[in-house]
């Protein structure tokens, strides 16, 4: 009988593949970057930009469990459970909510393809109202195109302009998600001037620029953001972000389709 | 000079409760004896209620009148037509009267003692200078100040030194506001300093510490940085050194120590918000407190503090490698976090800087391990990125409070474990 031979090794990237989803169980990240935070906030921009609800907004709370595994090709998939709060946090009681991702970094590249399912936090009713009234508040708005800064030098924001911050951040959730690889993420910064800013037919059409911080080169990226928001519909959205050191620029549209921003398309 | 002008002048205005909406000053010149004259001629329509504030003299002479709403269009009417150049100084006289006043009402609130200093707020440079200088005078027998060098700008670089005698002995360093934008770790440095004075003699905990070690703390590590956010870029990050050969500024004070330095995790490129710069210690800020450490010779606790990411983390951020005191520091990081927790439920992550954040070349606390200083930590503070840099003035306190916990965690065992 010949003698056993010792089991082929894995392949390298099996081997890596399987160290790194060993690595990765638990709350805790590993991996230069965080991935699974990270991972968890790519999934969450998206999922704020398909809700299009300025109200409804949710951020990012903990962690739960994830793993992740890279591909052949390099692509990394992350699984993810994690818990939410509201992104504009209200007084008294904090409801989680809870969402399960798939989120897969293509090499490099950015537009990471999410699928996403949380726990409805708000009735789908209630988001409406609250939505409605936040467009409303928006209607009374005297001269925002007088806007700079937002929150100011010392992060205050001024209750009255808190809506716009809202609905400048939803804008720039699609954004960020566009922007996001597996090796850089996003914060908005800033939401730093209003180019416009008109209210007509129950819409909002606003044309402004956010400073977004990127992650891990600590750059901050003007964007210029123009979208079109309608209380129960899909947002619109374009933009044009400054890249400072990478030579090309970053652009995108929602939908794929040079739309001009009056125009409403199904998802 | 103009503003103390407009105050003398208006001041007794203002008490008699006249209204200043809409009127502007204008400055008028008077290229000949002709059109002095003409202007002249204006001063004598009581009507127009015209106040020169510098009366028309000889040609070239400016001449400022202040000019009340109802005779604007008359009086500009008047001088274009008779071809007399004008300008308008001051839009509207009342709005400059309001900034003047809230000007006024805020200097007279400054601070005289760092117990009625305002923790609440942010707080510029010349105002932590301020109170600096407050805090040494107030705890003489406790507190010192050092300048250990100039910025780049030639701003003095100031540290706080806590001691209560003995001759060199071991240390304790804390460091704020490398990255300016960082602003609540600034404001925060301010607190600690005061709470320290506040403590000593107080919390058994700080006594003892204090009774042994000396503390260092350098509230504003780059000050050309700090200013720069106040008077332009508010998310400014560098230091303001200027590179040759490139018009980009400033060099990320965090990628410029001897450790690692230029390695993958800065950039060298100028323009870039990690640029490590052409080498090591080639910033001012940095090589001064590098000088100072090295020259103490007897700091057992290094500890650098940022924001924003809720973080903390110890050894390495160039390599992936674990340092050698890796299981200690990492029991020491969970017990800090768990004080720190322990007060508002602020959750902080701990680890590598590598394996918690990303890779980072040349920052200060690889820099101080490599020194032989075990106790190296580098706090990320609040948030984790919804207000981000921007973080309301309303969180600097209790921020400060949560971190001061974990602070004190790792003072006491810095005390308790000599090395």
């Amino acid at each position: 009988m010949p003698p056993l031979r010792p089991a082929a090794a894995p392949s390298p990237l099996l081997a890596l593949a399987l160290a790194l989803a060993l690595a990765l169980q638990g709350a805790a990240a590993a991996g230069p970057g965080g991935l699974l935070p990270q991972a968890a906030r790519a999934a969450l921009h998206f999922l704020n930009f398909r809700a299009g609800s300025p109200s409804a907004l949710r951020a990012l709370a903990a962690v739960q469990e994830g793993r992740a595994r890279i591909n052949a090709e390099k692509e990394c998939t992350v699984d993810l459970v994690f818990t939410t709060e509201r992104h504009n946090p209200e007084e008294g009681e904090e409801r989680l909510g809870k969402c399960s991702a798939r989120v897969l970094f293509r090499n490099q590249k950015p537009r990471p393809v999410i699928n996403i399912t949380c726990t409805r936090v708000t009735e789908k009713n209630k988001r409406q109202q609250e939505d409605y009234l936040l467009y409303k508040q928006m209607e009374q708005l005297r001269n925002p195109l007088d806007v700079v800064n937002i929150p100011d030098n010392h992060g205050h924001i001024d209750p009255s302009l808190r809506p716009i911050w809202e609905l400048a951040f939803l804008g720039s959730s699609y954004v960020m998600w566009e922007k996001t690889t597996q090796f850089l993420h996003y914060y908005m910064a800033q939401l730093s001037s209003v180019k416009q800013w008109k209210t007509n037919d129950g819409a909002i059409d606003f044309d402004y620029t956010v400073l977004l911080h990127e992650f891990s080169t600590q750059e901050i990226i003007p964007c210029r953001i123009h979208l079109v928001w309608s209380p129960g519909k899909p947002l619109k959205v374009k933009y044009h972000c400054q890249e400072l050191q990478a030579p090309e620029e970053a652009s995108g549209t929602e939908g794929g389709s040079a739309v001009a921003p009056t125009e409403l398309s199904n998802f | 000079m103009q503003k103390l002008l407009i105050l003398s002048v208006l001041l007794g205005a203002v008490l008699g409760k006249e209204d200043f909406v809409g009127h502007q000053v204008l400055r008028i010149s008077g290229a000949d004896e002709a059109q002095v004259q003409k202007v002249k001629e204006l001063e004598d329509l009581e009507h127009l209620k015209l106040d020169f504030w510098r009366a028309p003299a000889q040609p070239g002479s400016p001449i400022d009148v202040r000019v009340p709403f109802s005779s604007i269009q008359a009086v500009k009417i008047f001088l274009e037509s008779y071809g007399i150049e004008y300008t308008i100084m001051i839009e509207d006289v009342q709005s400059l009267l309001d900034e003047e006043q809230e000007q006024i009402f805020t200097s007279q609130a400054r601070t005289s003692s760092t117990d009625n200093f305002n923790y609440t707020t942010y707080h510029t440079l010349e105002e932590i200078y301020g109170f600096i200088d407050l805090l040494v005078a107030e705890n003489p027998q406790l507190v010192s100040k050092l300048q250990i060098g100039s910025s780049y700008e030639g701003r003095p670089i100031y540290v706080l030194k806590f001691s209560t005698g003995g001759e060199d002995r071991p240390a304790i360093w804390l460091d704020t506001g490398i990255h300016s934008r960082e602003w609540v770790t600034q404001a925060s440095g301010v607190w600690f300093a005061k709470k320290i004075t506040q403590d000593y003699g107080q919390d058994p905990a700080i006594t003892a510490v204090l009774d042994s070690l000396d503390i260092f703390l350098e509230i504003v590590t780059n000050p050309d940085g700090f200013a720069y956010t106040h008077s332009t870029n508010r998310l400014w990050r560098k230091t303001r050194s200027l590179t040759s050969g490139s018009s980009c500024v400033g060099v990320d004070a965090n990628r410029n120590w001897d450790a690692g330095f230029g390695l993958a995790g800065a950039s060298s490129s100028p323009c870039s918000e990690t640029y490590h710069g052409k080498s090591a210690n080639s910033e001012v800020e940095v090589k001064s407190v590098v000088d100072f450490v090295k020259d103490h010779g007897n700091i057992k606790a290094f500890i650098s503090i940022h924001s924003y990411s809720q973080l903390l983390l110890y050894p390495y951020g160039y390599q992936k490698e674990a340092a050698a005191d890796q299981n200690e520091l990492d029991q020491v990081a969970k017990s800090a976090v768990e004080a720190l927790t322990s007060l508002y439920g602020t959750e902080f992550k701990y680890g590598s800087t590598y394996t918690t954040i990303y890779q980072a070349s040349g920052n200060s606390i690889d820099w101080a391990y490599s020194q032989g200083i075990k106790y190296s930590f580098t706090f990320e503070l609040r948030d984790t990125g919804r207000y981000g840099f921007l973080l309301p003035a309303s969180q600097i306190i209790p921020t400060a409070q949560e971190t001061w916990l974990a602070l004190q965690t790792i003072l006491e065992y810095t005390l308790n474990h000599p090395y």
